[in-house]
């Protein structure tokens, strides 16, 4: 399996998917953001202002998956101590530090029409700021030691000792009592109470989303390669 | 259209999010697209500057080398 995902295989790869996200992301963001502005409706209880759903939901829930592949593939990197899992992780990492702060500024702004104010600090919203500073320490420990197995080490430290935090944001709202409202869609249970009237947009959002992500995590991932490559090249 | 941009009196803050969300979103990949081109072209730079035998060493040993030099010398 670690073979399959040597950079010296997969990087034309890489570049053919590059090509394809960048030649269809455009026509897909236009039916995405047609369905979220024009076609969808209000909400009978938020109005509008639930049209906010269709970027801070993908952005809440890619935050947390890209956290939880982090922490798979920093186990992965102590078990096998291969630096290739190192520089996937690393080239995920940001897209997550983004996404957070998508889905933290963009909640603010929902959380104004719905609860009367931009922040509260209860579980969901504060538990969201800690993955934020768990991203952070994760990148700011790549970026700042310079010894780069001692960056592994301390960085894939650090995302595990996160990984205690995502129970929390994901039950926070059932465990305490919250302004953010309990989950719409259990993806566990295979349940949802969203009409489908909405549940395209967003599902259809999510897909741009994660197009883009694969497009940044694709790019980021071959400067790596390209990086190890110019790094070694005398060895080459 | 007064109605599309008002949104009901919420337009500002649905407005704002997707805004917020566009903008970064391309800063970043503007950001990721420059520091990987200046990564190639860097990279294919150094493999210019080895002597004649080097280079055909390395871009025949290394695909990758080969695939960043030819991109390049499409780019220039």
């Amino acid at each position: 399996m670690i073979n399959l995902i040597n950079p010296s295989k997969i990087f034309k790869w890489i570049e053919n998917s590059i090509k394809f996200i960048n030649s269809i992301f455009f026509i897909l963001l236009l039916i995405a953001l047609t369905f979220a502005l024009i076609f969808s409706p209000p909400d009978y209880l938020q109005g509008d202002s639930v049209r906010i759903m269709y970027v801070h939901v993908p952005s809440a829930w890619i935050s947390l998956s890209t956290y939880s592949c982090i922490v798979f593939l920093s186990i992965l990197t102590f078990i096998f101590k291969t630096k290739n899992l190192m520089l996937i992780s690393k080239s995920i990492a940001p897209i997550g530090l983004l996404f957070t702060f998508l889905a933290i500024v963009t909640g603010a702004l929902w959380g104004k029409p719905t609860w009367g104010v931009l922040w509260a600090w209860d579980a969901r919203l504060t538990s969201m700021i800690i993955l934020f500073v768990f991203y952070t320490l994760y990148i700011a420990s790549i970026k700042f030691i310079k010894q780069e197995d001692k960056a592994h080490k301390i960085s894939s430290i650090i995302a595990i000792l996160g990984l205690i935090n995502i129970p929390i944001i994901k039950y926070s709202v059932d465990w305490w009592n919250t302004l953010h409202q309990p989950q719409s869609i259990k993806f566990l249970e295979g349940t949802s109470t969203i009409h489908s009237s909405m549940m395209l947009p967003l599902m259809l959002m999510l897909l741009v989303l994660l197009l883009y992500c694969a497009l940044i995590f694709l790019m980021k991932y071959k400067t790596e390669i390209i990086r190890i490559k110019k790094k070694n090249i005398k060895r080459l | 259209m007064n109605n599309f941009f008002n949104m009901n009196g919420y337009g500002i803050f649905v407005w704002l999010s997707f805004s917020i969300t566009f903008i970064a979103c391309a800063i970043i990949y503007y950001k990721t697209y420059k520091t990987l081109k200046k990564y190639e072209k860097d990279f294919a730079q150094e493999l210019e500057k080895l002597s004649e035998s080097e280079k055909n060493l390395v871009l025949k040993k290394s695909k990758i080398a080969s695939i960043v030099l030819t991109s390049y010398n499409k780019s220039i």
